[in-house]
């Protein structure tokens, strides 16, 4: 009885004595809850307040500069910018989550798997209202953003490309072909891939076991698929069938240029996934004058054009594995505006300032690219010899343009990296170009088909 | 008989552990739950396009060749890397346990590099490991050995491994702490009972300092297991492609999970891969747990509870 009395009495008084306390904290946690809510408002996509539309734009870095937004914001009062650097895993999970950025960014080339998952905006609606940008305007890369319910290429437009080049052609230092006493490549007629290797060959010098010039870079690690693409349909044949749900390597010609890369690999004239460049990609070896040739579009030559940089470039066509020319680009960056953004007229009112605006001609003269729209072209930079040189090749390369096959039911990275596997397993020889070809081929098949039945 | 008196009110026990109840509802068990809600979909990690595909994906995920080689691999990283980071920095500790000039220097230097990012240290790692114009290849060349290309395969397996011991500073701090901890006493008389230094440290260090080893075994076990970004920063490419470009030998089971979530979108897949690689840390740490009964030394008693 005397316990149950101290227990109770305790009970009590603890209680007693918790009440202020425990409304103190009940009010300082309310209010702490008020004050959280406005912040983490502050955390979702986009927004309007006040007559203000908040655009959120997830793009490089370097794709609009501080000046271009505040043209853009002094021009739109009623819209601002806010800039989300591009993040593949942040897009998926904003997508994902119905709250995507208002613009992003991805190659018209790999968009099919986009537009065939219903994640992009039909743009064709304001491209016909528009008074800047215009069809007719726009070069044939664009098409890749068409999606016409089945394939890509024709059909309603679900984006607009920044600036392109057709990847395939190249790039060399005249400098180190001097130095091995080897003729310079064709500014017009397209060097075979059997002469591109003796070529690389002889440019090629090692020293104790290292490679101290390298005569060829294919950029292996950025496209694979692209550039064999290219070598099958200069033979005249196709890496996919007509409804792009199946790809066969087990033709002659796919096995000709897989044997090809093979060959490459294996008299080390350049970088690839076995021995690896430390950054990935050829540009800074180019710039030291340890490689010759790298494989790059007329994109490449941007970086030339800056003072106390290489003097000795020269860009040459696309090589040639048959008997048919065909340039084409393995990506051309531009912007779509996601299905289920929030503000898709005021995305817009930013995609014709940056596509047909100032920041277009900005880029146009830069030489970073070839511009995506025709009326751009003069706008190419020509003042020094290579760019005069470089202009004359590029504009040579769109008479043989063609445009890469993009599977809607396989991501561009899953392809390249597939090919990448069975590659290695070729070039290590634990497997003849033949099995590699054929395990390939049964591997990317079963993904095609998995692509296939998740779209459906 | 049940004991009902309590000195506080229960809800005052529940409203102290409130704040980590609800981080664990939100953070821990809603995730898990809607991950194997996922793992039952075919969702590809943004369209609404999904359907419900049962445990289509489990299946699969048991005649997968790729995934279980990479598990087979991380288990076997992780049986080469926890005891070796777990000896290293123990020996690093006893190094630095004693009477040294300038001992502070030398604790703030083999720390040092646990403090590094891993994306820093990962890039100089790859610019020592590069065959053409790599250090470690200049160095080797002097005494005559040909260059060796480390981060492909089979090389790159031990660059990941000098990877993660680089970092051992960290293990090296907490096995300071416990080496210091070790009463005097007991080796002083050990010492005079007539063991040598090899049998001090055997048979009185090391059970003193069991409870730690063990918790640097358990967390380096987990960790080792779960490694990711470490073999996605030593490839060559950037980006979501970086998964595809991991080498054969450091493609582990959490590399195999994001290339199927992030280069094949395959969320469900991935998120079953997840489930299944749960329960297998679940399984390897209940047997770390049930074997530190025979090695784990604890000063107080933790199996009899209140008396």
């Amino acid at each position: 009885m005397r316990m149950r009395w101290i227990r109770e009495s305790v009970t009590a008084r603890t209680a007693r004595d918790r009440k202020p306390r425990f409304r103190r904290r009940v009010a300082l946690a309310v209010a702490a809850t008020l004050a959280a809510v406005p912040l983490l408002a502050g955390c979702t996509v986009g927004g309007s307040t006040g007559g203000t539309t908040t655009l959120t734009v997830m793009i490089g870095a370097q794709d609009l500069t501080k000046a271009q937004i505040a043209d853009f914001e002094k021009k739109n009062p009623s819209i601002k910018i806010k800039i989300i650097n591009t993040d593949q895993s942040r897009l998926n999970t904003m997508l994902a989550s119905g709250n995507p950025p208002d613009i992003t960014v991805s190659g018209a080339v790999g968009s099919a798997n986009i537009n065939a998952r219903g994640l992009a905006t039909d743009l064709t609606p304001y491209l016909e209202k528009s008074k800047v940008l215009k069809e007719r305007d726009l070069q044939p890369i664009n098409n890749s953003f068409r999606w016409n319910g089945k394939k890509s290429g024709t059909g309603p437009i679900y984006g607009i490309v920044k600036d392109w080049s057709q990847d395939n052609t190249l790039w060399y230092n005249t400098a180190l072909f001097d130095k091995a006493h080897v003729p310079y490549l064709s500014d017009t007629q397209p060097t075979s891939y059997d002469k591109l290797m003796d070529v690389a060959r002889q440019l090629t010098t090692t020293e104790g076991g290292k490679t101290t010039t390298y005569g060829l870079g294919l950029e292996w690690a950025w496209s694979l698929y692209g550039p064999m693409a290219a070598m099958v349909m200069q033979q005249g044949g196709h890496l996919y069938n007509s409804d792009l749900s199946k790809i066969d390597f087990n033709s002659d010609a796919a096995r000709r240029a897989f044997a090809w890369y093979v060959d490459f690999a294996q008299s080390g004239v350049g970088p690839t996934s076995l021995n690896p460049l430390p950054d990935g990609s050829d540009y800074s070896t180019v710039a030291a004058g340890r490689m010759a040739i790298t494989q790059d579009g007329y994109w490449f030559g941007g970086n030339f054009a800056a003072p106390n940089s290489l003097t000795t470039m020269r860009m040459a066509p696309a090589p040639i594995m048959g008997d048919k020319q065909v340039a084409f680009s393995y990506s051309g960056q531009g912007w779509w505006i996601p299905a289920k953004s929030k503000h898709k007229d005021a995305a817009w009112k930013l995609l014709e300032y940056y596509m047909a605006g100032p920041p277009a001609v900005a880029r146009a003269e830069s030489g970073w690219g070839i511009p995506s729209l025709k009326s751009l072209m003069s706008k190419m930079p020509q003042k020094t010899p290579y760019q005069k040189e470089a202009y004359a090749v590029a504009k040579n390369e769109l008479n043989h343009s063609a445009s890469l096959p993009d599977s809607p039911y396989i991501s561009m990275d899953l392809l390249n990296t597939t090919i990448d596997k069975y590659l290695q397993l070729a070039i290590k020889k634990q497997m003849t170009v033949d099995q590699a070809c054929g395990a390939l081929t049964t591997d990317l098949n079963k993904t095609l088909a998995q692509g296939k039945s998740q779209i459906g | 008989m049940t004991r009902k008196w309590t000195r506080y009110p229960k809800r005052t026990f529940y409203a102290f552990i409130a704040p980590w109840g609800v981080g664990f509802v939100l953070l821990t068990a809603v995730p898990m739950v809607y991950g194997f809600l996922v793992s039952l979909t075919n969702f590809d990690g943004s369209s609404p396009r999904w359907r419900w595909v049962g445990l289509s994906n489990y299946a699969e995920l048991i005649g997968d060749g790729d995934a279980w080689a990479a598990l087979v691999r991380t288990l076997v990283f992780t049986a080469i890397v926890v005891p070796l980071s777990v000896a290293g920095s123990l020996g690093l500790a006893i190094l630095i346990n004693r009477r040294l000039r300038a001992v502070g220097l030398w604790r703030t230097i083999f720390f040092l590099p646990s403090v590094v990012p891993v994306v820093a240290m990962a890039i100089m790692w790859k610019l020592v490991f590069n065959k053409d114009s790599g250090i470690l290849n200049a160095i080797l060349g002097v005494v005559g050995i040909k260059p060796v290309a480390w981060l492909v395969d089979p090389a790159a397996f031990y660059a990941l491994i000098v990877l993660m011991l680089w970092a051992l500073g960290g293990g090296m701090v907490i096995m300071l702490a416990a080496l210091q901890g070790v009463p005097a006493e007991l080796e002083e008389a050990a010492a005079i009972d007539g063991a040598g230094k090899w049998t001090v440290f055997r048979q009185v260090t090391v059970p003193m300092i069991s409870p730690v080893l063990y918790f640097q075994m358990v967390t380096g076990v987990i960790g080792a297991l779960q490694v990711f970004v470490q073999p996605l920063l030593l490839t060559p490419a950037s980006g979501i492609a970086d998964v595809g470009a991991a080498p054969d030998s450091t493609h582990l089971y959490m590399v195999q999970v994001y290339q199927e979530f992030f280069l094949s979108n395959r969320f469900g897949y991935g998120s079953a891969m997840l489930w299944v690689f749960f329960l297998v840390i679940l399984g390897l740490t209940m047997l770390l747990v049930r074997s530190s009964r025979s090695w784990v030394y604890y000063e107080v008693d933790t199996e009899g509870g209140a008396r």
